[in-house]
């Protein structure tokens, strides 16, 4: 109850800082999960003690688990990527030169699903000092297999193309994996634990916006901006029952 | 009639009188002595860089995941660079210009540190530590001892040793050049490319090659440099077999030039299946074709998407088809220096010359029949395995002969320790162990535990570096005085030669003690990461102390020829006082066009060193030297 209402507040906060900063309308809504919880995965990072130390101090995150289904109280929905797909202005859209930050720490990445435009930074580090491998699996973008041994503490990447959610993985530690999106506009947004988004500075239109998560597919809802109003748009994912 | 009447003495004298411009004469000329000399320098420079790219790596092997003093070598090429610039000066353009290939490599060098995927935070990284081996092996193979042993030596010096005025298609000579320097100049701009060099080592094995980036540049160059080599190899042949000088028969014809011909026929015959194998690696990395690439192929944990139904083992049949007998193309030419050398300074006949023949053309013919020794571990199984154990156990026997025959050849002979002797008395025992330790390797049983490690490492790299280069090392001193007119500093030389052989084995012999002791090859860290390595890993900084003297002691060797170059003075035509026609019969350096002022007739054997002749003892008598009317008893 009392994250719940912590929730209630962050978001308020969140929107109307970001009300303040952008002219425009703004979406938002909480995602959450309905259906049985499945048993995640649990990883052996026993070939890196470091790793595992990291995770022992961290009783939430101890044993390492699958980052495939994050859940908050209430079922909140976390690593769902919502984004714009249509109804956007054609138009070339600012490219941020701050980077987008990609931590490979207790040999898992943080954050587990990002998004960037094309063009943008994204800074990978290697807080862990262990040798890590940054492999991308993408169609459009120039795939790339770069190892980070402990001396590198980081590295930049740019994606020149837009292209939708691809796969990033470790090819030292086969659990570590993750997922990047390459944008050409910057309305999307990602759900924390807590099942949150928000998009803001939307001009008044009738826009679709997708909702993407790695295990339970990609749905689309359709929201009309009327001015520079606030529309909540609450989502549950479903999961399917095997037949 | 005499076996070997060439028809050139008309197309000699015609070629004489023609003028021609610099452009013709020294870049685009069809003359095999300057098409010779032109390859000589493009290996050398590919010789010097490959080595450099082996002296990065070995920082990366002997200090791990520590920034490198690269500015070392950034500054000492520079050095180097400027020190040739002020030999040569304005006077002497053809030696100045040399120092652009060291400024070049100093460059490269520079490059590299300024690249986040090379060398960020003045570390290498692992995967440019692949690439810097994929391109070291591929640099020193086939843009180095290849174009030197056979491109330089066989152009510059086969034609003149059968008394020819040329290579038989001139002009097929200058293109296959050509293509040879864009074929290399190709594979070095891939350092430059997104995705940098190749990295799946320099005998690209799929899958790894065709998923990996870099290779695609890997491929197009070795199509250019393969295409070269068959001009050059159907050109050898060709001009062995019609060329010959009246007189010189089969079995008169040096030893080096039939080292020559056999080689030609190996690289003439293996060279078409890597040629189709990179033609096919490149479709499945261009057009997505699945030559190597089989059906529901995972990589990485994923499924790759490709149509499948190819196999990744027809990329090693189509390697080693051509690699085995590329290991001699590698080899026989330098047998063949070492055998001129050899006979020459010890004044005395080549013991077993028909022996030596025979096993080279034996030892060609076998070299197709022992390839898939590389690939016991692929399982092929025992029946198959046998037939190449067999077949690698009866090539042996070839070398063996030449070893022993170099050895008999020095038995009682009056030793001459000049500079290229000291080199080729070298060679013998190294290319000893080079064989010798290849033997494991031939058979199943001991090569499952030696496979991929450093043992295999150390045993070519005895094959080919104090196998190979050595020899060619002593080729260079014995022919320079016939390309320039002037010899080599010996005080120079014997530095050059100390520094050079034990620095080898300082480099490669505890490779063997290495792979004996299971340490894989490929490991940027040469083998921190595992246990079993940690005994011998103190070899790894042995080895790079090594290989980094073997560099500074080819300060001496170049100093040396650029000195001579400059300030050298002219010996006599017959330096050495050899037998063979390129001494005997041709002014040093031989005349541009057509080599000979007349043409010259063969009437004996190759090497008849302290012959009886009329009851004296002839201290050396040249192959055109006429026989002698016996002389009547009284």
């Amino acid at each position: 109850m009392i994250n719940k209402f912590r929730s209630s507040v962050l978001a308020v906060i969140l929107l109307a800082a970001f009300t303040y900063a952008f002219s425009g309308g703004t979406v938002t809504g909480t995602v959450t999960y309905k259906g049985k919880i499945p048993k995640l995965r649990k990883f052996d990072m026993a070939i890196e003690p470091v790793c595992v130390m990291k995770h022992e101090k961290d009783p939430e995150s101890y044993p390492a688990r699958s980052e495939a289904l994050i859940l908050g109280d209430g079922n909140t929905l976390g690593n769902v990527f919502v984004n714009v797909i249509s109804g956007l202005p054609e138009k070339k859209w600012e490219i941020p030169e701050e980077p987008v930050i990609l931590n490979q720490d207790g040999c898992t990445y943080k954050p587990h699903v990002l998004a960037l435009m094309a063009g943008q930074p994204l800074k990978f580090l290697n807080s862990d000092g262990v040798l890590h491998n940054l492999h991308t699996l993408p169609e459009e973008n120039d795939e790339f297999n770069v190892t980070m041994p402990k001396f590198l503490k980081e590295t930049i990447r740019t994606f020149e193309y837009p292209e939708p959610m691809f796969r990033i993985k470790c090819d030292v530690h086969p659990w570590m994996g993750g997922f990047l999106a390459v944008m050409d506009h910057p309305f999307y947004s990602i759900t924390d634990k807590d099942g949150i988004f928000l998009i803001s500075g939307l001009e008044p239109g009738t826009y679709e916006v997708e909702f993407w998560h790695e295990k339970l597919g990609t749905r689309t809802e359709t929201v009309t901006i009327e001015g520079e109003e606030t529309k909540t748009v609450d989502f549950t994912f479903t999961r399917k029952k095997k037949k | 009639m005499v076996e070997g009447i060439a028809e050139h003495e008309v197309t000699a004298k015609k070629v004489h009188h023609e003028e021609l411009g610099w452009w013709r004469k020294y870049i685009f000329s069809v003359d095999h002595k300057v098409i010779g000399i032109q390859y000589g320098i493009t290996a050398l420079a590919f010789l010097l860089t490959g080595f450099t790219l082996m002296a990065l790596m070995r920082w990366s092997l002997a200090y791990p995941d520590e920034p490198g003093p690269w500015w070392i070598f950034i500054s000492g090429f520079t050095i180097m660079g400027i020190v040739v610039f002020l030999i040569g000066g304005i006077k002497r353009p053809y030696i100045s210009l040399g120092g652009f290939i060291f400024i070049g490599i100093a460059g490269l060098v520079w490059y590299f540190t300024t690249q986040d995927s090379m060398l960020p935070v003045g570390t290498m990284l692992p995967e440019f530590y692949n690439s810097l081996g994929a391109m070291h092996g591929t640099i020193m193979v086939f843009l180095g001892i290849v174009p030197l042993a056979v491109g330089a030596f066989g152009n510059y010096v086969l034609p003149l040793q059968i008394g020819a005025p040329d290579m038989s298609f001139p002009r097929l000579n200058m293109a296959s050049y050509w293509i040879f320097l864009v074929g290399g100049v190709l594979m070095l701009t891939s350092f430059f490319l997104p995705g940098g060099a190749a990295q799946s080592g320099w005998t690209s094995y799929p899958p790894l090659s065709v998923i990996q980036p870099g290779q695609t540049m890997w491929l197009i160059a070795m199509i250019f440099v393969i295409t070269s080599s068959l001009l050059g190899a159907i050109n050898f042949i060709v001009t062995t077999v019609q060329l010959r000088a009246k007189g010189m028969t089969w079995m008169r014809l040096p030893f080096f030039v039939w080292t020559q011909f056999i080689t030609a026929f190996l690289l003439l015959l293996a060279f078409p299946a890597l040629e189709v194998g990179a033609i096919f690696q490149l479709l499945d990395r261009v057009l997505g074709t699945s030559f190597y690439m089989s059906s529901g192929m995972v990589i990485g944990g994923e499924v790759v998407e490709i149509a499948g139904g190819g196999s990744a083992l027809l990329w090693q049949h189509l390697f080693w088809f051509l690699a085995h007998p590329e290991v001699y193309v590698l080899i026989l030419p330098a047998i063949g220096i070492v055998a001129e050398i050899i006979t020459n300074n010890t004044r005395k006949p080549l013991w077993g010359y028909k022996a030596m023949v025979y096993s080279l053309i034996f030892i060609g013919f076998m070299s197709f029949t022992v390839y898939a020794h590389h690939m016991f571990i692929t399982g092929m199984g025992s029946k198959v395995a046998t037939w190449f154990m067999t077949t690698t156990m009866i090539i042996s026997i070839p070398s063996i002969i030449f070893l022993a025959v170099m050895v008999f050849t020095l038995w009682g002979g009056s030793i001459r320790f000049s500079v290229p002797m000291l080199f080729a008395l070298a060679w013998i025992p190294m290319f000893g162990i080079g064989g010798l330790t290849g033997l494991p390797l031939g058979l199943a049983p001991p090569d499952i535990h030696l496979h991929d490690t450093y043992y295999v490492i150390g045993h070519f790299h005895y094959v080919v570096a104090p196998g190979s280069i050595i020899a060619l090392f002593a080729g260079i001193y014995y022919w320079f005085p016939k390309m320039t007119g002037k010899k080599l500093n010996d005080m120079l030389g014997k530095v050059h030669f100390w520094g050079t052989l034990i620095g080898m084995n300082l480099v490669f012999g505890p490779m063997l003690i290495q792979g004996m002791a299971g340490v894989s090859r490929r490991l940027y860290d040469g083998g921190l990461q595992y246990d079993h390595a940690q005994p011998v890993l103190f070899l790894n900084e042995w080895m790079s102390w090594g290989a980094w003297i073997i560099g500074i002691f080819q300060v001496a060797f170049i100093i040396n020829i650029f000195l001579t170059l400059k300030k050298g003075e002219k010996v006599s035509d017959n330096v050495w006082e050899a037998t063979t026609l390129e001494w005997s019969a041709a002014p040093s350096p031989p005349i541009a066009h057509g080599n000979f002022s007349t043409v010259p007739e063969v009437h004996r054997s190759a090497y008849e060193y302290n012959v009886p002749v009329n009851g004296r003892i002839e201290e050396f008598a040249p192959q055109n030297q006429p026989e002698e009317p016996v002389e009547a008893e009284e």
